[in-house]
């Protein structure tokens, strides 16, 4: 590793020494929005021709940047789905030209054959995969719902973490190693209903990318992967309003402009309505229950003048569940995000962020002999710094830094006199995230492409409290008291980031990435599904950070005229202290869980194949992924390697969407994936005459292979009303597979002689309808 | 209490999610399951009571055999108290070994069960711990989702400023139906009603229902806490594995010193 470091250290001085001393240039930059809506545009393709050709893509504000030298050009502006915008100009100083893409609705139609639908190909990030939300609306889902999360799985190296499930695992990593960023803001529980449904309103998204590996420098601390999920800005030309009505939720959204062209505001919000059911019960013992969840994202932007621009956004979710006067359980995130975009100069773009970030649970039993409240929380303040400056045309610089104050709450169990709980209150925990980072995007040729970058992060476990240390059977060896302020532990970590792509031709081209990321908070969960309940803990005394190397090869290919989009990635990634617990564990209310937990090692590889149709009346992909991940610690499995629990050998997506004509569009999935690495029993004995199970190796089994088909048709109203309307019919599990979300081993009732294997099913064939209207 | 009520209550938010969301489906199914190398099982136990201590050696069998206890014979069996010898366990019946003498197990004390089979010797440890007894059964109904669902509460006082570990074996008609584990954690010194969380509505007037009490060391509950995680006992569904068993060289099984104290209550 520190080979590596050099390498990048070299590479970026030397280049910076290089292009301090060049020619003169000029800065053509601006911002690309949609015409209609004036909603900035994220990836948009941005290209000058002339006698230094020059070309790019917005970012995640739709703010591009180009450096030429004084002469006559063409520029040409386009964007998936938008028609594309030529012009020419001539440049003789720097200038800022703003451009308005018109919506494009014949997608089937391939006009555009000028501008960079190569960008797969060309640029050297690998391991991304873009969500079009357009996409999203036309996949077929659960019951009606939307779920970007769902979609997402449906692309290889990114796998459901179980039925009806909107947790991932990403190339071998587990649930709580992605980096979830909801306008820059880490959700940390991005789940409803214990994982039914994601937190993520599609109404409310914009943009939606998922780095797999070769992350860019200015993330960090997740090890598996980086969801970016970036919000609708708000309608910046009229009021609009949109929303649905499904079989289980209703959603609406309204944009507007605060003033017309310079800001704009979005609220959208959904409910589910289970628990209406239960109202029309007489049986108190069932309509005084609940069971609900709802979201709210709202933003607004506000553009103060031609370098300046203020961003306000927020989502507020919560899950609601209660038990006539005996139990109520409620949990949801928080996150609020300030952002400042500023031009310093031409060339220097800049965004600080200020960012509120809070998950927290509360279960209240309310049983007066026994009555009590558990309150737990996990709550972050978080300042990120980030510059984008445009050095050359060659070198495009980001650099920046992200401080991030955590508190987690475990856990405050609060009772009144009549109840046998006592209070207890377990301490907070504090923790200091810090990371600084530089990468350079750099244009070799015409066919080498760089990333290359370092991210130095560092992370303090704060006082006050007590602190404990553990020998490895998980005996206190020592306690100490830290007073506020004080540092407990420190760590420091270096993450290389290097990326790099070789155009063979203009429709194909060669990757390599080696990509290093450290984790400082990690997540304690022993059910086999996602928990409300389940603990976040940081690095301290006992636990290290984790760390994954990732090394990645990819071919891309584009063919027929960019129609069609190919690519294979191969992977091998190695973990180090990773976190498993000793059998037993209880995580609730436990103030000493990390003398249960043990630690140990990774490795995960494989091949994704993707293959995908972009344009056209028939459109869709094809995604198929083979896989390993193991796990290897000492105290479990006699030290040997195994199968965790993520790992799956062969999974396969195909998704194929037909425009049949203005109004009817039709979907279909099907999806294939082995088995689930996991424990089975091997043999059974008597213990105080009853039947126990004895399990020979840690998921040594597989569960039954998963399968299923979904299809479903959306009707569009007539065009050209006020009022827009459409309707989406769906099933999900066509031909009813009985898939297996849990396999149960136990006694017979009927023959207390026999042990039986029981397969619960979840989800049979399930048809939905949903109504959406926008207006 | 609080954690054994808790762990249930989860347990009723999936299955009333489950419920009212979805249509879920139960099947039996047909499973091919490994036949593994039999491996040993000791389940002893002293108690603090006069009685002949008794002690089980077994081995574990194939998943689709008939349920039996698979007894192993010739067996040699040596308990000892605060590392003195106290007794040589004898075969009264294949894989039932008792202590010649009735005697009773004193609190406090370190016992050592020394099980050798096969040419290979198994080793634990159990500190029987204070006793607590169990002052009284009574009964509570709860109304959980559209019906009423009653169940035996177990009352008792935990003495304050120590750590306690409580089992509770349920038993009607002379059949274990629950063996369940609590602690105090949330609870140290207060008078305790924890519900037993078996379902008494099968149950007819005149049935009678057993609970056998018994404070047990941390190591003993961990086993115990760990065995009803396996099967569900827990909440949501934890990746099994074999419970941590207080015996060394592998052996399955625990070696329980603890107190006991029962009651039994009558269905009206």
């Amino acid at each position: 590793m520190p080979y590596t470091i050099r390498v990048v250290l070299i590479l970026l001085f030397t280049t910076l020494f290089q292009y301090s001393n060049a020619q003169t240039r000029r800065t053509v930059n601006g911002n690309i929005t949609d015409s209609k809506t004036g909603e900035t545009l994220i990836g948009a393709s941005v290209k000058l021709t002339g006698s230094t050709p020059a070309g790019g893509i917005t970012n995640a504000y739709g703010f591009y940047s180009l450096n030429v030298t004084d002469g006559n050009y063409e520029i040409s502006v386009s964007f998936i789905g938008y028609k594309t915008v030529v012009k020419k100009i001539e440049i003789s100083k720097d200038i800022r030209l703003n451009f308005a893409l018109e919506e494009d609705n014949q997608l089937d139609e391939v006009v555009i054959s000028a501008t960079k639908k190569n960008e797969n190909v060309s640029s050297p990030q690998m391991g991304l995969q873009k969500i079009n939300v357009r996409e999203i609306n036309n996949v077929p889902v659960l019951l009606g719902e939307r779920d970007v999360l769902k979609t997402l799985q449906l692309l290889p190296g990114i796998k459901s973490a179980g039925e009806g499930n909107s947790g991932f695992y990403v190339r071998g990593g587990s649930t709580d190693q992605n980096l979830i960023l909801l306008d820059e803001a880490p959700v940390y529980n991005a789940s409803h209903l214990l994982g039914f449904f994601s937190t993520f309103n599609s109404d409310a998204i914009k943009d939606v990318s998922v780095y797999k590996g070769g992350m860019p420098a200015q993330y960090g601390g997740r090890l598996a992967s980086v969801l970016d999920i970036k919000m609708n800005d708000g309608n910046r030309k009229e009021f609009t309003a949109e929303g649905g009505v499904g079989l289980i939720s209703s959603r609406l959204k309204v944009e507007a402009p605060i003033v017309k062209d310079k800001g704009s505001f979005m609220v959208s919000a959904r409910r589910t309505y289970m628990d209406a059911f239960f109202k029309l019960s007489s049986d108190s013992s069932i309509n005084k229950n609940t069971l609900y969840f709802y979201d709210i994202n709202a933003k607004a932007n506000y553009q103060l003048d031609d370098k300046n621009t203020l961003y306000l956004s927020g989502y507020f979710g919560r899950d609601k569940l209660g038990l006539a006067k005996t139990f109520g359980f409620n949990w949801g995130n928080a996150t609020v995000t300030l952002r400042w975009n500023h031009l310093y100069s031409n060339k220097l773009f800049s965004n600080t962020s200020l960012i509120y970030s809070n998950y927290n649970y509360v279960i209240q039993n309310f049983m007066e002999e026994n009555n009590f409240e558990v309150n737990s929380s996990i709550k972050d303040f978080n300042l990120k710094q980030d510059f984008e400056y445009s050095l050359s045309n060659d070198h495009h610089l980001k650099f920046g830094l992200n401080v991030i104050h955590h508190t987690i709450a475990p856990g405050k169990l609060t009772a009144d006199a009549r109840s046998s709980v006592n209070e207890t209150t377990y301490e907070n925990r504090k923790g200091l995230e810090s990371a600084i980072y530089v990468s350079d995007e750099w244009a070799v040729d015409e066919r080498l492409n760089l990333v290359y970058g370092l991210r130095l992060s560092t992370f303090s476990l704060l006082g006050p409290g007590n602190f404990k240390t553990y020998d490895a059977e998980g005996n206190t060896t020592q306690i100490k008291a830290y007073g506020s302020g004080d540092f407990v532990k420190n760590y420091i970590n270096l993450e290389p980031r290097f990326s790099a792509s070789y155009q063979m031709n203009t429709g194909s081209s060669l990757k390599g990435a080696y990509t290093r990321n450290i984790q400082n908070i990690h997540l304690m969960s022993n059910s086999t599904s996602t928990s409300p309940t389940d603990l976040y803990i940081m690095n301290s005394n006992n636990v290290k950070p984790e760390i994954a190397d990732q090394v990645a090869l990819g071919y891309f290919r584009n063919f027929n005229e960019d129609k069609y989009e190919f690519s294979a990635e191969i992977y091998y990634k190695w973990m180090q202290n990773q976190i498993e617990y000793r059998s037993g564990t209880d995580l609730r209310g436990n103030g000493n869980v990390e003398a249960d937990l043990l630690y140990g090692d990774g490795r995960a590889y494989g091949i994704e194949l993707f293959l995908k149709k972009r344009f056209g009346k028939f459109n869709g992909w094809i995604g198929y992924t083979y896989s390993r991940t193991e796990r290897q610690f000492d105290a479990i499995n006699e030290g040997k390697w195994f199968y965790a629990k993520q790992d799956r050998t062969h999974d396969l997506s195909l998704v194929g969407i037909y425009k049949a004509g203005p109004r009817w569009t039709f979907s279909s999935v099907f999806v294939y994936n082995t088995g689930n690495a996991v424990t089975y029993p091997s043999g059974k004995y008597q213990l105080n005459g009853r039947t126990a199970f004895y399990y020979k190796e840690k998921n040594g089994y597989r569960t039954p292979a998963y399968h299923r088909l979904d299809v479903s048709a959306t009707l569009e109203g007539k065009p050209g009303k006020r009022l827009q309307s459409s309707w989406s019919f769906g099933i999900y599990n066509l031909y009813n597979r009985q898939n297996a979300f849990s396999i149960d081993f136990k006694d017979d009732p009927d023959d207390a002689t026999r042990t039986q294997v029981t397969r619960t099913t979840l989800f049979g064939i399930i048809p939905s309808v949903t109504w959406n209207f926008k207006f | 209490m609080k954690s054994m009520n808790f762990k249930r209550y989860t347990r009723y938010v999936f299955v009333v999610i489950a419920v009212s969301t979805f249509s879920t489906c139960k099947k039996v199914i047909d499973l091919k399951l490994d036949e593994a190398v039999p491996v040993i099982v000791i389940d002893g136990g002293i108690s603090d009571l006069n009685e002949n201590q008794m002690v089980k050696v077994s081995k574990t069998y194939s998943f689709t055999e008939p349920n039996k206890f698979n007894g192993v014979s010739k067996a040699n069996i040596v308990l000892k108290a605060d590392a003195k010898v106290l007794a040589v366990f004898v075969e009264t019946d294949p894989g039932i070994y008792k202590s010649p003498t009735k005697f009773k197990g004193k609190p406090g004390v370190r016992y050592d069960l020394n099980v050798t089979f096969e040419g290979k010797t198994y080793e634990a440890s159990s500190i029987m711990p204070a006793r607590v007894a169990l002052d009284a059964l009574t009964f509570k109904t709860f109304n959980f989702f559209g019906g009423n669902k009653s169940y035996i509460v177990a009352n008792f006082s935990d003495p304050a400023g120590v750590a306690n570990q409580y089992r509770y074996i349920l038993k009607t008609k002379g059949v274990v139906e629950e063996d369940a584990v609590s602690e105090d954690r949330f609870n140290d010194g207060n008078k305790v009603e924890n519900v037993i969380f078996y379902e008494l509505d099968d149950l007819v007037k005149g049935d009678s229902v057993h609970v056998e009490f018994q404070c047990v060391d941390r190591n003993v509950y961990r086993y115990f806490y760990s065995l009803g995680q396996n099967s569900g006992q827990g909440g949501p569904p934890v990746s099994p594995a074999n419970p941590p068993s207080n015996f060394s060289n592998g052996a399955l099984g625990v070696f329980n010193a603890h107190t006991s104290s029962s009651r039994t209550a009558v269905i009206k």
